[in-house]
């Protein structure tokens, strides 16, 4: 049990950095972003696709990301781009590659099959390389369910709120009420296989308010993380996913019980004469994780005063 | 490999580097821009040259504008460029790489 | 700040009248139809609405290029705007640029790979990328060793007459080698191959003279755009000191050419301008001569505009006396064609 959520990393910030712009490229690892998003799709101009997958190619093999996790966004399996974007991104041993515009568990089965063969090709180990899928449309939001379920390789799944807003004949408002339907959608399907759930990026750096408001919602229902466009909205994530110290205390006791009763070799947590459960547990250690991230234990493992 | 037209990758940005390559006919000729020209010169040429050698090419002359290219950028760049010079429409041979 | 670059078009109202007015801000003011018609693309940096930068490509030469002062970043709006207008002419698979500039703004386009091709008080020319004037002038060299007298002549040839031939023989009979430059900008009646090939057939009896294009280098959109248009005396004169300083600097001194010949202009107010700059400019590193245009009994003076007149009032056959055999023929064969052209609204008059 313990060892099943030590190995699951906090993807609170999924910071994109358009892939054919090296200043940023050089400057993405010192935000303290949980995951740095390299962009080929979008944010690459078609002259520029392939000066983009090489630049991203390079920058992945020379430059310290340090603990972030690195995910590459590649071009969609439509495109004259897809297969080099794969090729390049497996021989680069990215953490991570991201599909976007995914609408079926048969789309993700498709990529991991030519991410196999070019794990082979490049010497890469088996299965190293873990997938994502963004989904974009109501098609996607429907088959949410098989998508995050269709590959050991999932680690996540993503909302993409612009095109799915089109998709859906409306576009953003402020309260989200659009997404709603789609948010659930995306959270369950991750929940239940398992994986993160990434929630839709925030565009407007002059409202912060509503940016606040919306990563409080995002947080409330359970998201994992959000992805971002900027730098600045890293700190912003991560006070709203920051635990409060009644949580710390709380997560500290639970997971004193935990060690106490390794010790003891007992078969049956216990704290306060009450049972501890399995999600529970669970829920203190991703607070530790949380509280450690933000830099809120001392390295006995206690709440630090702000 | 060898040089087939003209062409151009990278940008006059932040940290970027431009790489214009042609035909030559005297061997790697570089002609290089750069506000760091005097500490760096030698070491972007280097990185310029090896990365041709790497693929192969000993004629052609390049003309770079340096804004402040990490190496790792300067390679990509110069790969670019070459793909673009070479053959386009060819897919780059990432084992080369 | 998200800056993003954005193409404005000029025939559009609102695009020209934002542009119009940011430039304006900054100080340009030359906004005349036929300066702005020369533009075949122009491009915007923004930030949300807000217009940061902007700069336009006539051919390969840029213009219009303007940064807003009070923007932050300024530096990097300039290299972002050249950077944008690079890669759209590589898209066209154009890798040489041109731009004129005002002397103060000479480094920030060395900074950008721009080198200087001449400079005067009150502007400079440079270019970047392939091919070069390097590269242009290791194309026409005829020899390594330099001989002993060495000429050039630069002319549009629009078309060759027996006025150009005599110049051209003059030349030749007093020199070692001979350069004839023909004007490469394509904006007269005869296209610039047209005009290429009709000089070397009237001076192919000369062994000692070399006709090559002018390239970019001399007479070009590039050295002196006033020269196809209608343009002010001093405007010609400060693109001509540049033109000048280009052949002087770059062209003579490679070719080792010591003697630059031209002929009289006492019709063209552009040409007798230039004459007049180039001796100013040229001497005394340079011998400059000038050899008076011939008359025609009746007082007529052999020139190219007098031809395409005449072809304009269908009277070739008084052409025998203007231009050589080869001229005359290619006319005869063309005429159709030329007369098309003419109607199709190809300027006669000028240069």
């Amino acid at each position: 049990m313990t060892q099943a959520i030590d190995n699951e990393r906090l993807r609170r910030t999924m910071m994109f950095v358009p892939g054919n712009n090296p200043a940023m490229l050089k400057d993405a690892g010192i935000y303290g972003a949980d995951s740095i998003m390299f962009d080929l799709e979008d944010a690459v101009s078609l002259t520029e696709k392939d000066a983009a997958r090489i630049l991203v190619y390079e920058a992945l093999t020379h430059v310290d990301y340090g603990k972030a996790e690195k995910v590459v966004r590649i071009n969609g399996l439509d495109t004259p781009f897809y297969q080099e974007d794969i090729k390049a991104m497996v021989k680069a041993k990215v953490d991570v590659i991201r599909l976007p515009k995914v609408e079926s568990a048969a789309m993700m089965k498709e990529l991991e099959e030519l991410v196999s063969v070019a794990e082979k090709e490049f010497n890469v180990a088996p299965g190293s390389i873990h997938l994502m899928a963004a989904i974009e449309s109501a098609k996607g939001v429907l088959n949410a369910p098989e998508i995050a379920a269709a590959s050991n390789r999932m680690i996540g799944i993503a909302l993409s709120a612009e095109d799915y807003t089109t998709d859906m004949k409306t576009h953003r408002y402020p309260d989200g009420t659009e997404l709603e339907f789609a948010r659930n959608m995306v959270l369950h399907a991750a929940r239940a296989a398992g994986i993160a759930a990434f929630d839709t990026v925030f565009t407007d750096m002059n409202d912060t308010e509503g940016f606040y408001r919306e990563t409080k919602h995002i947080h409330q229902l359970g998201f994992d993380g959000k992805s971002l466009v900027n730098p600045r909205q890293i700190a912003m994530v991560n006070q709203v996913y920051e635990p409060s110290e009644k949580e710390i205390n709380q997560a500290v006791e639970v997971i004193n019980a935990i060690k106490e009763a390794k010790v003891k070799g007992s078969g049956v947590i216990s704290l306060n004469g009450q049972m501890v459960d399995r999600p529970v547990a669970l829920r203190a250690q991703r607070v530790i994780k949380l509280a450690e991230a933000s830099n809120l234990l001392d390295e006995e493992g206690n709440y630090i005063e702000k | 490999m060898e040089i087939k037209k003209t062409a151009l990758a990278g940008t006059l940005e932040s940290s970027d580097i431009q790489i214009l390559i042609t035909k030559g006919t005297k061997g790697i000729e570089i002609e290089l821009e750069s506000d760091v020209k005097k500490q760096f010169g030698d070491q972007i040429c280097q990185a310029i040259s090896e990365t041709l050698k790497g693929f192969g090419i000993s004629q052609a002359k390049i003309k770079a504008v340096d804004k402040g290219a990490l190496d790792c950028v300067i390679k990509a760049r110069t790969i670019a460029a070459i793909q673009r010079a070479t053959n386009a429409s060819e897919e780059l041979d990432w084992r080369a790489i | 700040m998200v800056r993003k670059a954005k193409e404005l078009n000029l025939k559009n109202n609102e695009d020209f009248a934002l542009w119009k007015n940011f430039l304006e801000n900054v100080g340009i003011n030359n906004f005349s139809e036929e300066e702005v018609n020369q533009v075949d693309l122009t491009i915007g940096i923004f930030d949300k609405q807000k217009l940061l930068a902007t700069g336009s490509l006539a051919g390969n030469i840029l213009k219009y290029i303007a940064v807003s002062a009070d923007s932050i970043g300024t530096g990097s709006n300039f290299n972002l705007i050249v950077s944008e207008l690079i890669g759209k002419l590589a898209l066209k698979g154009i890798f040489h640029t041109f731009v004129f500039t005002k002397p103060k703004y000479v480094t920030s386009f060395q900074h950008l790979g721009f080198k200087k091709l001449a400079v005067t008080e009150f502007g400079a020319v440079l270019e970047r990328g392939f091919p070069d004037i390097s590269t242009y002038l290791a194309d026409i060299k005829q020899t390594e060793n330099p001989v002993k007298k060495t000429a050039a002549i630069v002319m549009n040839a629009n078309p060759f007459t027996l006025g150009h031939k005599f110049l051209v023989e003059q030349a030749s009979q007093e020199n070692d080698l001979v350069y004839v430059f023909v004007v490469a900008t394509n904006a007269g009646l005869f296209a610039t191959d047209e005009r290429l090939k009709l000089v070397k057939q009237g001076t192919q009896h000369l062994s000692n003279v070399k006709v090559v294009s002018g390239g970019s280098y001399m007479v070009s959109y590039a050295t002196f755009p006033a020269y196809f248009l209608d343009s002010p005396n001093d405007l010609i004169e400060y693109q001509t000191t540049l033109d000048a300083l280009v052949f002087k600097n770059w062209i003579a001194n490679y070719l080792h050419i010591n003697t630059r010949y031209l002929g009289s202009e006492p019709l063209s107010r552009t040409t007798s301008i230039y004459n007049k700059i180039l001796k100013k400019v040229l001497t005394p590193e340079i011998s400059v001569k000038i050899i008076n245009r011939r008359q025609l009994l009746n007082g007529e003076v052999i020139s190219a505009s007098n031809v395409r007149k005449k072809i304009a009032q269908n009277k070739l056959n008084e052409l025998n006396e203007l231009v050589p055999e080869t001229t005359l023929k290619f006319i005869r064969e063309n005429a159709a064609i030329l007369k098309l052209r003419i109607k199709k609204g190809m300027k006669i008059r000028g240069n």
